[in-house]
């Protein structure tokens, strides 16, 4: 038998801690995108290693830019 | 005075002229009732994300300004009997707002912020659609035997595809 594998996962770091010029905008889907899937799924922190503070206000974010139809509820993010 | 900050879709089909109309009849009731406009933009003609009310696409409107609650009550009132508007989105940017000082700050940044606009609406159209596609297309031509029934689903987030590999590594 193999031995197991152990994965380390990489330190991951909240990408809008280290940019502060990354702002999070309802109005910036470009920024948006980054955080959904191909079909408009978001995407949990656990994968991108966002903080708690800015998943949330991204959550928010997306969720007013599907409001006003700049981003799909579900369905192809590429416009 | 609460900053606020207002997008509505107007149909596709609809004039410049009138778009106008709209606008400044929005305004006047702001004004009316003691607000500031600070800005307006005109996004122009965008693609929605999904259809509204049968239109696939739509001219955006960004007014933002210093008013008070009952004068969005009043727009909102508006934008629901008029037939010409898809859709509306109003958000509270701030509880207290200085409607002068807002605008010279504005002014300072107001050229950067503008052309970024701008370049976002123009490339909008020819971003990475064919890439994502082509990718996918790829993923399902790779495993065509492997037994993964969420690999064929809508969601293949990057976290599915890391279990997956795991998985694959122990039975090796």
């Amino acid at each position: 038998m193999a031995p197991k594998k152990r994965i380390f996962p990489r330190q991951k770091i909240c990408r809008f801690c280290a940019d502060k010029s990354l702002v999070i905008d309802y109005k910036e889907v470009r920024t948006l995108r980054n955080f959904v899937t191909e079909r408009g799924k978001i995407i949990p922190q656990r994968i991108y290693g966002n903080c708690a503070r800015h998943q949330r206000k991204l959550t928010d974010a997306i969720k007013k830019a599907r409001q006003i139809a700049l981003m799909p509820y579900s369905g192809p993010t590429q416009l | 005075m609460r900053r606020y900050e207002t997008i509505f879709i107007v149909r596709p089909n609809v004039g410049e002229d009138e778009i106008e109309a709209i606008t400044s009849k929005t305004s006047s009731i702001i004004e009316g009732d003691g607000g500031t406009i600070i800005r307006i933009n005109n996004w122009g003609l965008k693609k929605l994300a999904y259809l509204i009310k049968k239109e696939s696409q739509g001219h955006y409107v960004y007014v933002d300004f210093a008013g008070i609650p009952a004068s969005v009550a009043e727009i909102e009132r508006i934008f629901r009997i008029d037939d010409r508007i898809l859709k509306y989105l109003t958000v509270k940017l701030s509880d207290s707002c200085d409607p002068e000082a807002v605008k010279e700050q504005l002014a300072s940044a107001e050229p950067e912020a503008t052309s970024d606009e701008k370049e976002a609406v123009k490339e909008q159209p020819d971003s990475a659609e064919p890439e994502a596609t082509s990718d996918e297309k790829e993923a399902v031509k790779e495993q065509p035997a492997s037994a993964e029934p969420e690999a064929s689903s809508d969601e293949k987030d990057t976290g599915i595809n890391e279990s997956d590999n795991v998985e694959e590594e122990k039975a090796d």
